[in-house]
């Protein structure tokens, strides 16, 4: 048989040597001049404007289809430019009334739908209205009912929808000739920033016409909180004022297709067509770029180095991204039941009791131990920072100079000596560290962490778990996991969207965490309602320090990238985009 | 005959059935959270995990999500599959002509060279031809289907630029969906020459033949093999013997005397290999983008979309129980010993 193992191996040899062998073409004509080929790894969830809360779904209707009466000026996060309206609110052209409550926006005019129709103050009005009321469970309508009616939900425990939310909104939301004014529960800070995210217009006649809310309470009942995402007469149609109109979401093939709009109230868009294709493998992905078949391609941090040096290949490195990850730890794990996350469940040297993250410095301990370098430099090949809280560094309301945790032993050994009166430090202790089960850069801070408590003490043991995605959301809910790694990233730009599900008590993160502080509560409330810049930074440095003197969770800002064809022309980045702005961009 | 066929045809729905309880009970190990991850597409959604539970009755006693579920199909709505976007027959229309496009492109060639290559490796024994059969199909079998399909778009596509993945190329796929073209079966190639647009059926094809090429390669070996030893199990039977004593040309013993009754073991290999290749090839699948229905059952699977997964199981299902059919059909074919009774 040897000759045969010879035959494979020679067949082997040549395959890889063909492969080596050499590149593409070099300086390869545009593919497509005139169509922009994305192609990520996730499907959309639904083109519903009211109804996705996805990158993978906004990425292609926002500001392409749909566009915001405000946008954001360039690449910065918080200024703003008119999209729709005329211009940008403030108190001192009237915009903000003096109690900073309403908001009045007049409407540019003569600006035209998809299908022809001139754009009204009515329109604006059934939009707003249809993404609060359409409040699906889990989806994203709560950034509007927050700030302009002071709830999460439109509908009580037992899932009825409450119907004096809607005779209030419509109080609220008001038109007048092409103004829109729209009054709030109380002064709610980040407004402006959610109106350039959230804002977004659909045709309103259209929509009625398609089947879709009538725009009256009555039709609320099949507005509200669709079974499925096909309930929604807006899923895979769309009709707004963006400079591209929705021509086909094709789920066999997994793409959407966009195509210029030349009734477009600025110039119309330089590229004909934008196709946002899913290819969920990164072999053939890679391919496709190289051959550019894709113009923008998605990249996870791993698979990085093999796209670069690709001819014709751009990579874009260091974006600032509003993402935060945390390193989360539980004050009160959940034990029923069992828990074998927790060992024994006692201080014995063989598990940790529930309550064992409520001591500050156990806390306090991890911190000063975790080796913040080597986390950034091995598990994210650098390309990230630590952060001094949940505001992500370069945001409103970060303090650069506040002081923050360091690697640093005699620290850390400090105090888990202190921690329960010693006997952390006697006794030892065993817990897991969790992880979903694919994500490598967590796999592996978790690992460094591991190492690093282990080093302080033989008696400090540490498990490293993955799990799978589904389980990781069933015992975080749970509060069964005692720490964890995940990120959040921003809904809008604004430092109450970090604040809020890291520390209040019934925030995401920090509910699972157990976390309950009544003073850091009055000060995220305080801070949203605070309009005066000054003071509202104050409150935010406050929030950060104990952020800082109570730890419960340790951050790291990623950076990101974009990994593209040379030939792509006008790409420009905003940490607050959930995919390129396509408007404008071009290949040549 | 037509009683046989009927008792088969009873078969399905018992099946059916027996499929989608299997997955119900062992949905039973799940938390109802692990259920609700399909729904979960962004960590930002985690608070409304406990409303996402209560909306789809996911915390409901998994007797009674079966009960509803059966009661939803009895009126024929095999439910939404979150991962396809799209409800459940909705999805197994739309993924299931590529598979079947995909299926018969690679079936033909697989049955042609794996008959034609055992019966020549047969005939030829511990010949050049039967040693060159042989290290072909070890070599193939040896390495797994996801490195012979990359290694067959990264020489294909990546370097020689001949089989790109996906469907169709991009200037075809917008011919295709504009009004001029009218897709009548799903199956490209054939709507392609129906419209006649030879252009279309040629890309079609191109797109086609990185898939064709790692299931016929994947697939063969077994073929060769099973033919192969078939055909020397009959060579050695004594009307082979007589037929050659007969004074028959060579040719007439090797294709009609022998070939037709090695075939049995030969068709029960091939009816599984065309109902695994219906039933979905995941990793072709997956390596070269092309939008089949194995590629949506493994995602659906991964993230537990319940409707989808059970859907997709009924359908395999269905499909390994015609297979079967088809399969037991030819063996009263080849074989009149075989009763059908």
């Amino acid at each position: 048989m040897t000759w045969t193992r010879k035959f494979v191996a020679l067949l082997t040899c040549a395959l890889i040597l063909t492969l080596l062998g050499g590149g593409v073409a070099q300086g390869q004509a545009v593919r497509n001049p005139d169509t922009l080929v994305l192609v990520r790894f996730g499907d959309p969830e639904s083109l519903d404007p009211a109804y996705a809360y996805d990158t993978a779904s906004s990425e292609i209707f926002l500001w392409h289809v749909y566009e915001t009466l405000i946008f954001f000026n360039g690449g910065s996060t918080g200024a703003f430019v008119p999209m729709l309206a005329t211009e940008v609110p403030t108190v001192a052209n009237g915009g903000i009334s003096r109690d900073g409550k309403t908001y009045t926006f007049k409407l540019r005019q003569g600006v035209k739908f998809h299908d022809g129709t001139t754009m009204t103050a009515e329109d604006v009005k059934y939009s707003l209205l249809r993404f609060m009321f359409m409040d699906r469970d889990g989806g994203p309508s709560w950034i509007l009912l927050a700030p302009i009616l002071g709830v999460d939900v439109t509908r009580d425990d037992k899932g009825n929808l409450d119907q004096s939310l809607f005779a209030r909104a419509n109080q609220q939301i008001k038109t007048s000739g092409n103004t829109i004014s729209i009054t709030l529960k109380e002064p709610y800070a980040p407004f402006l920033s959610i109106m350039a995210q959230w804002s977004m217009v659909v045709n309103r006649r259209w929509a009625i016409a398609q089947g879709d809310w009538n725009g009256t309470a009555a039709g609320l009942r099949t507005l509200n909180n669709p079974a499925k995402p096909e309930d929604t007469k807006l899923f895979d149609k769309g009709n707004g004022t963006g400079p591209f109109r929705l021509v086909q979401w094709d789920r066999q093939n997994r793409q959407a297709i966009l195509e210029r709009f030349d009734g477009y109230w600025r110039a119309p868009a330089k590229l004909r067509r934008v196709i946002y294709r899913v290819v969920e493998d990164f072999g053939p992905r890679r391919l496709m770029l190289q051959q550019g078949d894709a113009d923008i391609v998605s990249v996870n941090r791993v698979e990085q180095s093999q796209v670069e040096g690709l001819p014709g290949v751009r990579v874009v490195d260091d974006l600032p991204q509003l993402v935060v990850t945390g390193i989360y730890m539980n004050l009160k794990i959940d034990t029923t039941g069992g828990n074998p996350d927790v060992g024994s469940g006692r201080l014995d040297g063989n598990g940790v009791p529930p309550d064992f993250f409520a001591d500050v410095n156990v806390r306090r301990g991890v911190a000063y131990a975790f080796d913040y370098a080597t986390a950034i430099r091995d598990c994210n090949r650098g390309k990230a920072a630590v952060n001094k809280g949940p505001i992500p560094n370069g945001m409103f309301g970060y303090n650069p100079n506040q002081p923050w945790y360091t690697t640093d032993r005699a620290r850390a050994e400090a105090a888990f000596r202190e921690a329960r009166g010693g006997q952390v430090w006697a006794n030892g202790f065993k817990f897991t560290i969790a992880f979903n089960s694919g994500n490598t850069t967590r796999q592996c801070m978790a690992q460094v962490l591991k190492t690093n408590l282990e080093a302080l003490n033989p008696k400090f043991k540490v498990d490293v778990r993955g799990v799978t995605w589904a389980q990781y959301l069933s015992l975080y809910r749970q509060s069964k996991l005692p720490m964890w790694i995940i990120g959040w990233a921003a809904d809008y730009p604004d430092p109450d969207n970090f604040v809020t599900p890291f520390m209040h008590s019934t925030g995401t993160y920090a509910k699972a965490q157990g976390y309950s502080n009544p003073q850091v509560d009055k000060l995220i409330q305080d801070a949203r309602n605070e309009t005066d810049p000054a003071k509202r930074r104050a409150i935010y440095f406050q929030l950060m320090r104990i952020a800082y003197e109570d730890p419960i969770t340790l951050y790291l800002q990623p950076t990101g990238f974009i990994v593209m064809r040379n030939w792509v022309r006008g790409w420009y980045n905003n940490p607050a985009f959930f995919g390129p702005y396509v408007y404008p961009m071009s290949k040549q | 005959m037509a009683t046989y066929i009927g008792r088969r045809l009873i078969l399905l729905p018992v099946v059916a059935f027996g499929v989608t309880l299997l997955i119900f009970a062992l949905l039973q190990f799940l938390a109802p959270e692990m259920r609700a991850a399909a729904f979960i597409t962004n960590p930002n959604q985690l608070n409304a995990l406990p409303a996402i539970i209560e909306k789809y009755g996911l915390d409901q006693p998994v007797h009674v999500q079966y009960w509803n579920w059966l009661r939803e199909v009895a009126r024929g709505n095999m439910g939404w599959s979150q991962t396809a976007r799209q409800p459940v027959t909705q999805a197994i229309r739309s993924f299931f002509p590529a598979t079947l496009e995909l299926t018969v492109y690679s079936f033909v060639p697989i049955m042609l060279i794996g008959v034609w290559l055992g019966t020549a490796a047969a005939v030829h024994r511990d010949r050049l031809i039967d040693h060159i059969s042989r290290v072909f199909s070890i070599s193939f079998r040896s390495l797994p289907s996801f490195v012979w399909g990359l290694l067959i778009l990264m020489v294909g596509y990546g370097r020689l630029n001949w089989f790109p993945p996906g469907r169709l190329s991009l200037e075809a796929d917008l011919f295709v969906r504009s009004g001029a073209f009218r897709p009548y079966t799903g199956l490209m190639t054939v709507d392609a020459l129906l419209n006649g647009e030879l252009w279309i059926w040629g890309d079609a094809v191109r797109h086609l033949m990185g898939p064709v090429l790692t299931l016929t390669i994947i697939s063969i070996a077994l073929l060769v093999r099973i033919t192969r030893s078939s055909m020397l199990e009959v060579l050695r039977q004594d009307y082979v013997r007589t037929a050659r004593a007969k004074g028959l040309a060579e040719r007439v013993v090797i294709n009609v005397h022998a070939r037709k009754n090695a075939l049995i073991p030969v068709i029960t290999l091939s009816s599984l290999t065309f109902v695994g290749l219906l039933g979905g090839v995941v990793i072709t699948e997956t390596i070269f983008n092309f939008p089949g229905i194995g590629r949506w059952g493994a995602f659906a699977a991964q993230q537990l979309d319940i409707p989808g997964v059970t859907g997709f199981a009924m359908f395999v299902a269905a499909l390994t129980v015609l297979g079967n059919l088809a399969a037991d059909i030819l063996y009263a074919y080849f074989d009149p010993r075989v009763r059908l009774q």
